[in-house]
């Protein structure tokens, strides 16, 4: 089983270095072959928005650079932890790059979810679970609501932890209860 | 007289989008003789390194107007990284006004406003971090389509309603009223089914792709892939 684990080189506190020790330890104790990403601005650029992806070289990002190699990584993999801060309630900027830039994985087309909201329909049968850990150490719990909001309310088959200092047990015990290995379509 | 700053967020490169488009139709409604107006746009500063001086503008802003895409149900990730920046900026320059105003106008392809919710509360948060208010926001369902027809007979109520929402956004600048206020949620309202909605969409990709000369099925190609 393979896994990989991105996380943000420019938010690497205190707690940041504890929920990767725990989160690594957790996932090699499973069995998990991880590979770890620590992601920096240099490493990639914005998406552009120019659909290339959907419509010039489908299921293929056209900027060249290390997202390349992500996205392969990210198909690849059983599992997928993203360590993110928490900025304004959503993911950090470099987080969010990544999220931006996985457009190709999915097919341009519009299709109805079965609670009657739009989506694109799926590029593959299966995806990885998706684990997304929120981290912070001066969040609000409107914060928190959001950071909930936005990762789980307009998708399917993805977890969201958000983790604080006083916690460090959440993260076995939590991580426990997830069934870790592919997932059906729907995203 | 009153500094307002429209911020454009579109990450496109080269071409005029429908974020920028709706900034410009905010923009119209802004008196020049009763308020200053500046446009920032947020790919030309980061890419020029204009970035100091667009953080300058903006904190001397009484109001702010953001207007972006929705990308992967919240904001791009380049608006995502100014805003942090500009963030960074105001909290080791202490350089910033009292009492401004926020608003949001977020645009996504999807037909129904509300997906946008999310984006408009992540303002919201970045708006209580600079110790600014939010106002509203102006969440737009089928942007491109809206824009794009925005002459057809059909398209006239939902233009009224734009209309309406930059002006309120205008009217609030001017006004001391500082309790935050309902978001104006404008979905497309064709005179055809959803269905229809999706059926000219999914067309849309076809016909794209084809100019790139490629075949209807290559755009299900799974190139990431390696064990299918």
């Amino acid at each position: 089983m393979k896994a990989l684990l991105i996380s943000d080189q420019e938010y690497q506190t205190k707690t940041y270095q504890v929920l990767n020790d725990l989160t690594s330890t957790f996932l090699k104790q499973k069995g998990f072959e991880t590979e770890m990403l620590e992601l920096g601005a240099e490493n990639l650029t914005f998406c552009k928005g120019c659909f290339g992806c959907w419509i010039k070289k489908p299921g293929e990002c056209v900027i060249n650079d290390q997202m390349t190699q992500i996205n392969r990584s990210y198909m690849n993999s059983d599992l997928v932890v993203y360590l993110s801060p928490i900025i304004f309630g959503q993911f950090s900027p470099n987080i969010k790059n990544t999220m931006d830039r996985r457009i190709p994985n999915i097919l341009p087309f519009f299709e109805t979810r079965p609670d009657g909201s739009t989506m694109h329909p799926p590029r593959y049968d299966t995806y990885p679970q998706q684990i997304i850990i929120g981290y912070g150490d001066m969040v609000s719990e409107e914060d928190k609501q959001l950071f909930i909001d936005v990762t789980k309310k307009h998708r399917t088959n993805i977890e969201v932890l958000i983790y604080q200092e006083a916690a460090e047990n959440i993260i076995e015990e939590t991580l426990d209860k997830i069934e870790l290995g592919r997932v059906g379509g729907m995203i | 007289m009153k500094n307002v700053v429209l911020v454009s967020a579109s990450p496109k490169i080269n071409e005029q989008s429908v974020s920028q488009q709706f900034l410009q139709m905010a923009g119209s409604k802004i008196d020049t003789t009763e308020f200053n107006k500046t446009f920032i746009d947020v790919r030309k500063s980061m890419t020029t390194h204009n970035l100091s001086e667009d953080f300058e503008t903006l904190s001397k802003a009484d109001a702010i107007i953001i207007s972006f895409p929705l990308y992967v149900f919240c904001m791009p990730g380049i608006l995502t990284r100014f805003l942090v920046d500009y963030y960074n900026y105001f909290t080791e320059s202490g350089n910033a006004r009292n009492n401004v105003k926020v608003y949001a106008i977020v645009n996504c392809g999807f037909p129904e406003p509300e997906i946008n919710l999310e984006a408009v509360r992540v303002i919201k948060s970045f708006s209580q971090h600079i110790n600014a208010a939010f106002r509203f926001g102006v969440l737009i369902g089928g942007g491109p389509m809206m824009f794009a027809a925005k002459d057809a007979p059909f398209m006239k109520k939902a233009v009224q309603k734009l209309s309406d929402a930059f002006l309120s956004i205008v009217a609030d600048i001017n006004n001391e009223n500082f309790t935050e206020m309902a978001s104006i949620k404008i979905g497309v309202n064709f005179p055809f089914s959803r269905r229809l909605y999706f059926f000219m969409g999914n067309r849309g990709w076809i016909s794209m792709a084809r100019k790139n000369g490629l075949q209807k099925k290559d755009l299900y190609k799974k190139p990431y892939r390696l064990n299918p």
